[in-house]
């Protein structure tokens, strides 16, 4: 057997024999050819080192190249194609599956409420101000829009607009970075940094999308974000793209902010994480409900903890302080204290568009990195003047702001007293929001204390969601009072005071805010007017509320 | 190449000069009101320059004959009166959808190009590296400071302050004055490397094809100007407000209903910013569970948008039908990723007129896949609504769709309108579900009065007004594109006989047609690259190293007749197909695409920019301008 065996093996190696002639000829014509390469003679030097006599080594090499080979060739949809969530189909299995998947439509119809509350949209018919005409004909004492100072309608800026528009047309016709920065641009910027105080400032062409652009200019994923649980809608969406850390602390609560501070500065400590980028981002006056931020303590603590703050001034830009500088003119802090000032000449100025006003650096940053600054035509020249022309009123006539202050506090003296209703805002604030008094609030609870601040002693929430720990405490059903302030803004109106409720965005925001309807009081209105308009709103508030009962 | 040295010594000097001249200012008032001095019937704004008409710019090259009446003034809007000059928007009935094909340029460009990049990269890292360790006072923004982490990390800056700084002269030139066929540039210099731009107090003015003015409504005077004045007499400058909180007025749903109207959807909402007009209502559109699928040239607003929805993205390659329909495929029948269900649905956003490379859509065959697969169809017609098309209703009508086969027609006023703004257009369900749940109706100011007058009366004028004469009920309300009828315009606008008659935006469009075609093919036809479709009016011609673009916008200012023009590179490009993107507007004359042709062609012979069709295939520049009717409808 054995003998049978060697004598094939021989016969067959004697087969073999022209084969493996043929393989030496050849391996020796390869090697001369390879050793003609330029540079062979490095691979192989190579090759020859880390081999060692380890063929273990050398299969390691191999599957490292093979592995990079393996990468460099994958698809940047791979995930999607490899993974093991991947199942293949046949082309016919893929038609019937197309056949099959029937869409949700793309949009679903407004419900009953909602439609309704859409149809009551007042429709000013004309030029708003103090006393406009509603498209119905009825002539009705406004309220609602947001015409602080009055400059709405002022026949000075009107002039000077369609100055320019004889000058420069109407549309920029460009984004800044492309021919759209015209002097005029480039004057209001100056006008406002001059204004508030600050190195520079730099124009949006939209409030509303100032900030969910400056947010995300700095703060980048794994920066820090220290937010106010109220913070309004923009400022969220901000927030939410910026992809950062996002740290909550109670609504217009310092304390909370502090403890949340000190949180993090634990946890950093604790894991040894390098130094990000830190920021606190809060409002002047919030929208939701006219409460004021207390800056010279909110500085204080930014200073301390060396976070840079970024101030939503939209609703106080214009509106507060001796000549409408915003909260650093009323607490008298030095505007260059806060990093990023942004405001609204929409709001303050009624104009349109928004700035960021901060150091030469902050702002030159945004110049290039403000995605709605960067990509989106800059705002039409005669908006721009009649921003600048607004602040001249500002400075020249400080009466308006003296006349607004007055409503303000002829409004109060009404509604504080008023027992039906809860007024979150702050006494100075040119937005008054107005609370159904739940049934079972205690009549004579503070009426300044916000539903949102939880009380000191009780253990603090959880800094990484939005939602408060008292959350779910609140009593109010949100689209009972709903209903019954879009009753109250309707009656108002019939009684001829246009009023709004504070417009939200159900279903989309971090925190369902409390219904509430806001009050914008303007210094267009005699306070005798004012007066009469606020007594107006309650009585409606209490004709409804007497009707449900 | 003596041109060349002979050219710098001369750009060194002319530096020198407007150093000097720096400290004295011009005597020249900014936009003196003077009274008319040429054959335009009212201009209002000319200077001495202009008197002079040394740069060719303000003067017609002929006096208008005695029948010629022209309503624009010259600088604004250019006097043209050869109706051979003219030429339609349309998509040839029948023939297939030409497929862009990106010419390469030859090797050692692409080889220079990267070459000049790496040089940029070694030096940018050397600076910092020495900088940081040597000059630590001029660093400190970028490093940690004092307990606060760096803005701005020296990595994500590197690009702006080792690449874009160096250009910086390109961009962000302040300007004053009308943006339309010219421009006035507030002339600037910089003493210190780009760190600072100072004003000189000099102006230039040069012709403008660089801003978003397709139809030439950029416009101080005239039957739109005259509009925006009495609406800012009767409405005032601003509402005071945002959209659901009383800051509607009567000319909100006017505008509104003329915009769906104008696009032929059932009803419209306005936004008063265009970015905002897809930031705020694409969240509005998609959210948790369905999917958007997205060309990767879409703009950033659309991004922004959709990462604000919390949809998922895919995307495909551009314009590519093909690579779409695959991913089509793949996602319907694989589902949502790890459970495998079905996507609620699915929202395909695309571009009409891409605003960096000139593509057009490939709408026939989005309309063919959105039938089979059952998405739905979004189009942002930002930069074509207005200049595409015979009726100058975007790209679905150059394509001669009916508006009903798009789900959501979005559009901005910015471009073709001289406005601002956008909107989105759909039926009454999806419009009414945007005005509650989109950002904007609750929380943006709503758009301004004179804003809305210029949307409204543009617009009335590229549709042309009905005759209450001729206003015969039911029909005139279906017909589309047809004349729009007094009802759903303001009682108080009064425009001119010319624009009210539709007859004028007719012009507008075709004149668009010509000059888009013409400098298209004139430019392909000296030997230059140029990206895109021929129809639009957005023009990239490629220069691809990164020296070029500074000189290129150089030398095109500096000429006789001065040229502005937009250079463009990463990353709103790829890294090397940096350009220089034109867009052409209704309101340039045939001599002014002559004049830009020749710029282009002594330039490209300079700076070595032909490298598009061979030797053979080329056309003298003389040829060029004589021939260019035939060009047009090539």
């Amino acid at each position: 057997m054995p003998l049978f065996a060697f004598g094939a093996t021989n016969s067959s190696l004697t087969a073999l024999e022209p084969l493996f002639t043929f393989l030496t000829t050849s391996l020796t014509i390869a090697e001369g050819a390879f050793n003609k390469i330029p540079g062979s003679a490095v691979v192989l030097r190579y090759v020859k080192s880390s081999h060692q006599n380890d063929p273990g080594r050398t299969i390691l090499e191999l599957i490292l190249v093979i592995f990079a080979i393996r990468t460099l060739l994958q698809s940047r949809t791979r995930e999607d194609r490899n993974g093991n969530n991947f199942i293949q189909f046949t082309p016919k299995e893929v038609d019937e599956l197309v056949d099959e998947w029937t869409p949700d439509s793309l949009a679903q119809p407004l419900t009953p409420s909602e439609q309704a509350d859409l149809a009551a949209v007042p429709i000013l018919a004309g030029p708003t101000g103090p006393k406009p005409k509603l498209i119905n004909g009825k002539q009705v004492t406004n309220l609602a829009s947001l015409n602080f100072t009055g400059l709405a309608g002022n026949e000075h800026i009107k002039q000077q607009a369609v100055e320019t528009l004889r000058r420069y047309g109407l549309g920029s016709c460009g984004p800044p970075g492309f021919y759209g920065t015209v002097d005029v641009h480039m004057a209001l910027e100056r006008d406002i940094a001059d204004f508030l105080g600050t190195e520079e400032a730099i124009l949006y062409s939209q409030g509303f999308s100032t900030i969910s652009s400056v947010i995300p200019a700095y703060s980048k994923r794994g920066d820090i974000i220290v937010a106010d649980r109220g913070v309004n809608f923009a400022i969220q969406k901000g927030i939410q793209i910026s992809r950062s850390t996002v740290r909550w602390y109670d609504h217009n609560d310092l304390k909370s902010l502090e403890q949340v501070l000190e949180g993090i500065e634990k946890e950093r400590k604790k894991r040894k994480q390098p130094l990000t980028r830190r920021f606190i981002i809060t409002e002047g006056i919030f929208e939701r409900d006219g409460a004021m931020v207390d800056l010279p303590k909110l500085v204080e603590i930014k200073m301390k903890y060396k976070y840079r703050l970024i101030l939503d001034e939209s609703y106080s830009f214009g509106t507060v302080g001796r000549t409408g500088r915003g909260l650093t003119e009323v607490y008298n802090v030095l505007a260059s204290k806060v990093d990023m000032i942004i405001g609204s000449t929409a709001i303050g100025l009624c104009s349109s568009g928004g700035f960021c006003a901060g150091s030469h650096i902050v702002i030159e940053h945004q110049r290039i990195n403000g995605p709605s600054f960067v990509f989106s035509a800059s705002m039409p020249p005669l908006l721009a003047v009649s921003a600048s022309e607004g602040i001249k009123l500002l400075l020249s006539k400080s009466d308006m702001l003296e006349k607004l202050r007055v409503n303000i506090y002829e409004a109060r003296q009404i509604l504080d007293k008023f027992d039906l209703v809860t007024i979150p805002s702050h006494p100075d604030s040119p937005i008054i929001h107005i609370y159904l008094r739940a049934p079972n609030d205690c009549p004579t609870s503070s009426s300044f204390l916000h539903p949102f601040s939880s009380s000191s002693n009780t253990k603090p929430s959880n800094p990484t969601s939005a939602l408060p720990r008292d959350a779910s405490t609140w009593t109010w059903d949100i689209e009972e009072e709903e209903h019954l302030l879009q009753e109250i803004v309707e009656e108002a109106q019939s009684q001829g005071v246009m009023i709004t409720k504070a417009k939200q965005l159900r279903g989309q925001e971090n925190v369902e805010p409390r219904p509430s309807i806001r009050l914008a009081m303007t210094s267009a209105l005699p306070p005798a007017d004012t007066r009469a308009a606020v007594n107006t709103v309650k009585a409606a508030v209490t004709k409804i509320l007497k009707r449900r009962k | 190449m003596t041109t060349a040295a002979s050219y710098l010594s001369a750009l060194s000097q002319a530096d020198a000069r407007a150093r000097s001249r720096a400290d004295s200012p011009t005597s020249t008032p900014a936009l003196s009101l003077s009274s008319s001095v040429t054959s335009s019937s009212e201009d209002t704004t000319l200077n001495e320059v202009d008197r002079e008409n040394s740069d060719g710019l303000s003067l017609p090259p002929r006096p208008p004959t005695s029948e010629q009446v022209f309503t624009t003034v010259h600088t604004e809007f250019g006097h043209c009166a050869n109706e051979e000059y003219r030429s339609t928007s349309r998509h040839p009935p029948g023939t297939a959808v030409p497929r862009t094909v990106e010419q390469e340029p030859p090797y050692y460009v692409l080889f220079f190009t990267y070459i000049s990049y790496l040089i940029l990269l070694t030096f940018g890292h050397t600076r910092d590296f020495v900088g940081k360790h040597f000059n630590k006072s001029r660093y400190n923004h970028l490093m940690p400071n004092d307990g606060y982490a760096p803005l701005n990390s020296d990595f994500d800056s590197f690009y702006t302050r080792r690449f874009k700084f160096r250009i910086d002269q390109c961009f962000s030139q302040p300007v004053t004055g009308v943006a339309g066929r010219t421009i006035v540039l507030l002339d600037r210099y910089s003493p210190d490397f780009n760190h600072t731009q100072l004003l000189t107090g000099g102006r230039t003015r040069g012709l403008n094809i660089s801003s978003y003015n397709y139809l030439g409504f950029a416009q101080a005077r005239g039957g739109c100007a005259d509009a925006v004045e009495e609406s800012i007499n009767r409405y005032g400058i601003s509402t005071c407000g945002a959209r659901l909180e009383g800051g509607t007025t009567d000319l909100h749903i006017l505008g509104e209903a003329l915009v769906a109207k104008f696009v032929g959807k059932e009803d419209a909402v306005i936004s008063s910013m265009g970015f905002a007009t897809n930031s705020t209502f694409i969240p509005a559109l998609v959210g948790k569970g369905c999917l958007v699928i997205s060309d990767e040239l879409n703009h950033a607003s659309i991004r922004f948008g959709v990462r604000l929805s919390g949809a998922q993205v895919r995307m495909f390659k551009h314009n590519d039908m093909k690579a779409l329909e695959n991913l089509l495929r793949e996602v319907i029948s694989q589902g949502q990723p790890k459970t495998h269900r079905p996507w609620k649905k699915i929202l395909v956003i695309v571009e009409g007129l891409y605003s960096m490379e000139g593509t057009m859509a490939d709408l026939p065959a989005l309309v063919e896949l959105r039938k089979k697969y059952k998405f739905y169809l979004f189009i942002d017609e930002a930069h074509s609504i207005g200049a595409l098309g015979p009726h100058g209703r975007g790209v679905v009508d150059y394509f001669g769709i009916d508006p009903s086969s798009v789900d959501v027609l979005m559009g901005t006023f910015t471009k073709s309108f001289g406005a601002a703004g956008g909107y989105i257009a759909g039926s009454k369900t999806l419009i009414d579900h945007l005005r509650v749940h989109g950002h904007s109706g609750a929380h943006a100011e709503s758009m301004t009065p004179p804003v809305l007058t210029q949307v409204i009366a543009s617009m009335a004028s590229i549709m042309g007004i009905a005759l209450p004469s001729k206003l015969s009920g039911s029909e005139l309300e279906t017909r589309h594109p047809g004349p729009v009828s007094p009802k759903l315009l303001p009682q108080w606008i009064n425009l001119p006989p010319a624009l009210a008659s539709g007859q004028e935006g007719n012009d507008r469009l075709r004149r668009l047609a010509f000059n888009s075609r013409y400098l298209h093919n004139g430019l392909r036809k000296l030997g230059f690259i140029t990206y895109g479709h021929s129809a639009s009016p957005i023009v990239p011609l490629l220069l691809f190293n990164p020296g070029k673009m500074c000189i290129f916008h150089r030398m095109m200012r500096d000429r006789q007749t001065p040229i502005v023009v937009v250079v463009v590179a990463y990353p709103a490009t790829s890294l090397v197909t940096s350009r220089v993107r034109f867009c052409i507007s209704a309101a340039h004359t045939k001599e002014d695409v002559d004049c830009v042709l020749r710029a282009c062609d002594e330039l490209g012979d300079l700076l070595d920019l032909k490298h598009g069709i061979s030797q053979s295939e080329r056309w003298t520049i003389e040829e060029i301008t004589k021939r260019a009717v035939e060009l047009s409808h090539m």
